[in-house]
């Protein structure tokens, strides 16, 4: 057997500043001097005002070059990562500084109709403040959230399960069911409910009606994520339970929901986010929810600011959700790795 | 009907299993009797693992009958359920529940399926987990366990059913080398006390020291049967002595 004899591997050192090694985005010369060569483009750049084509050409292609330096800065694996975070921040901010320098806006006008934040906080007519509305609409839109998010979770649940048992004639109900609700627009079923439903006898209040047809709607979606959670668990899980004398009920409580749950949970999250957004659709159906408050408020100002709050509460309120479903996912996760 | 015999407790009679157009078992019949520690062998894709489940019906027989303690189980009027409380199984990737701890994985079917109450349970399940040495890991997870422990906690969850018969299918196969030991120890401890066990398996040290006889299963039927002994030093099929050939 012949014997290998290992070349002396250089250390990292001698690669980076020794023998001229050093790949050549990564050589300082050039990164930093870059840089500087692109700080004087940027100084010289044209003043705002009329802008020759020239001028245009200067501006995009000043960014552009920035963008490839930050490109290189980025790729680079040996960079320090609170450098990266600045080179990043300061691409955005310097994109917003050069849109704001040479977008020919009135900035003060789109203030006055968009943020029009003092607006908001006087009372109209009922002495109601424009805010004091959006958060009432809040509430609603909260309440449908939360009642379409149970239903929807039992129906859900409950259909996965009944289709788990595999039963041939059973199963082309649920799959009819989850089709149709999945494919049927919310607006249009909440229409069908609220304004069809009467001529058959039924009449249900408009809250009700966009509770169902959201429940209805999201049940398809849950359906298929609980359908997902429980295929995920191994037959073998089945087959320990009834070889135990479980029964086919005993087995899908005790054994698979439980672990069907744990995987279901991140999926189920992001549903029940998905669908409070789609409470918004409510405002067909005269529900005073946040985007019809926020409509109503537009109205009485002849001013759209009340939307662009409304975005905001979503916003805080759909973030606030997210964050609360990861904590639960991290929870769940460590509970099980916990105690070792 | 067979004569009534309190000494049998499993009895198969030509029991046949279709996968599709595949067949596994072309005709398997025998007896198993109270206290007898049966070992079934063979190559791979021979229908081991088939006939032993067919025979608590988590594969439904294409035909045949399996007669356990004088009721015909294939019969669509059994409750099986029942049957398998009595019938205890063990299988090859251990198959502990992962949301439960040790003791719970234990005490689950006494408590739901025999209404046990949770202390006596808890009581019995403990007992078990000392009896296959690891009262100390009652609380842990199975994903905390090694794969030896948990075969050992998967041994005292069927045995937590107080079960007539106990069924291992290749319990060992799926374990690290150093880990057998602890296992076979259990079983063999279990055969001691007088268990009637069927067991699937390759482990020619267990049989020889614990096996009552020999099944040799290859194409779908029994194609020899003995004494340990007699299989394992003057195997008279040549199907035996190549299997055997291939093992040792």
């Amino acid at each position: 057997m012949s014997s290998v004899t290992p070349t002396p591997s250089p250390s990292i050192g001698a690669l980076r500043y020794g023998h001229g090694e050093i790949p050549w985005y990564r050589r300082r010369e050039l990164i930093w001097g870059a840089l500087a060569v692109l700080s004087i483009f940027g100084l010289l750049l044209p003043k705002p005002g009329a802008l020759s084509t020239g001028d245009r050409l200067a501006i995009a292609v000043f960014f552009v070059l920035v963008l490839v330096w930050a490109g290189l800065y980025l790729s680079d694996v040996l960079k320090p990562e609170w450098s990266k975070t600045v080179v990043a921040f300061g691409v955005l901010g310097l994109a917003a500084l050069l849109f704001y320098r040479y977008a020919d806006a009135e900035w003060a006008r789109l203030g006055h109709v968009f943020f029009n934040w003092e607006m908001m906080r006087e009372p109209m007519q009922g002495g109601d403040t424009g805010w004091s509305i959006l958060l009432a609409g809040l509430k609603i839109t909260l309440q449908m959230a939360f009642f379409s998010a149970i239903f929807s979770t039992i129906l859900g649940l409950l259909l996965a399960v009944l289709r788990s048992f595999n039963n041939p004639v059973l199963n082309v109900f649920i799959i009819a069911y989850i089709d149709f609700f999945r494919a049927m627009p919310i607006i249009v079923l909440m229409i069908l409910i609220y304004y069809a439903l009467p001529y058959t006898g039924i009449t249900l209040s408009p809250i009700v009606s966009g509770v169902l047809a959201l429940s209805l709607n999201a049940s398809a979606y849950v359906s298929e994520i609980f359908r997902a959670g429980i295929m995920s668990v191994s037959h073998g899980q089945i087959e320990a339970a009834r070889a135990l004398g479980l029964n086919s009920v005993q087995t899908m409580r005790l054994v698979i929901l439980p672990q069907a749950f744990r995987v279901v949970l991140p999926p189920l999250a992001s549903n029940y986010v998905a669908s409070a957004k789609d409470t918004a659709v409510c405002s067909a159906i005269t529900i005073l929810e946040l985007l019809k408050s926020a409509m109503q408020v537009q109205a009485f100002y002849a001013n759209p600011t009340a939307l662009i709050a409304a975005t905001g509460i979503y916003l805080v309120f759909l973030v606030i959700l997210t964050r609360l479903a990861g904590l639960l996912e991290t929870r769940m996760r460590t509970r099980q790795a916990t105690a070792r | 009907m067979s004569q009534e015999n309190a000494d049998v407790m499993i009895e198969v009679i030509d029991l046949h299993k279709y996968f599709k157009e595949v067949h596994v078992l072309k005709g398997v019949s025998t007896q198993i009797t109270r206290g007898e520690v049966v070992a079934v062998m063979g190559p791979s894709g021979g229908g081991k693992s088939t006939f032993l489940r067919c025979m608590n019906r988590l594969e439904e027989p294409s035909s045949g009958q399996i007669i356990v303690e004088g009721i015909d189980i294939t019969s669509p009027y059994v409750d099986i359920n029942k049957v398998r409380t009595e019938i205890g199984m063990v299988f090859q990737l251990f198959n502990l529940f992962p949301h439960l701890t040790a003791i719970e994985n234990v005490k689950l079917a006494p408590m739901h399926v025999r209404k046990m109450s949770n202390k006596n349970a808890t009581e019995r399940g403990m007992a078990l987990l000392e009896k296959v040495g690891l009262g100390n890991k009652a609380n842990n997870y199975p994903d905390q366990l090694s794969g030896g422990q948990q075969q050992r906690v998967a041994i005292a969850r069927a045995l937590a059913m107080q079960p007539q018969i106990m069924f291992f299918d290749e319990p060992t196969s799926a374990l690290d080398p150093e880990m057998i030991g602890e296992v076979l120890e259990v079983m063999e401890m279990m055969a001691e006390e007088g268990m009637t066990m069927v067991v699937v398996s390759h482990e020619m040290g267990f049989i020889r020291e614990a096996a009552d006889r020999v099944l040799m299963l290859a194409d779908g039927l029994i194609v020899e049967e003995g004494s340990p002994q007699d299989i394992f030093n003057n195997p008279k099929q040549q199907r035996t002595q190549d299997f055997l050939g291939k093992i040792l």
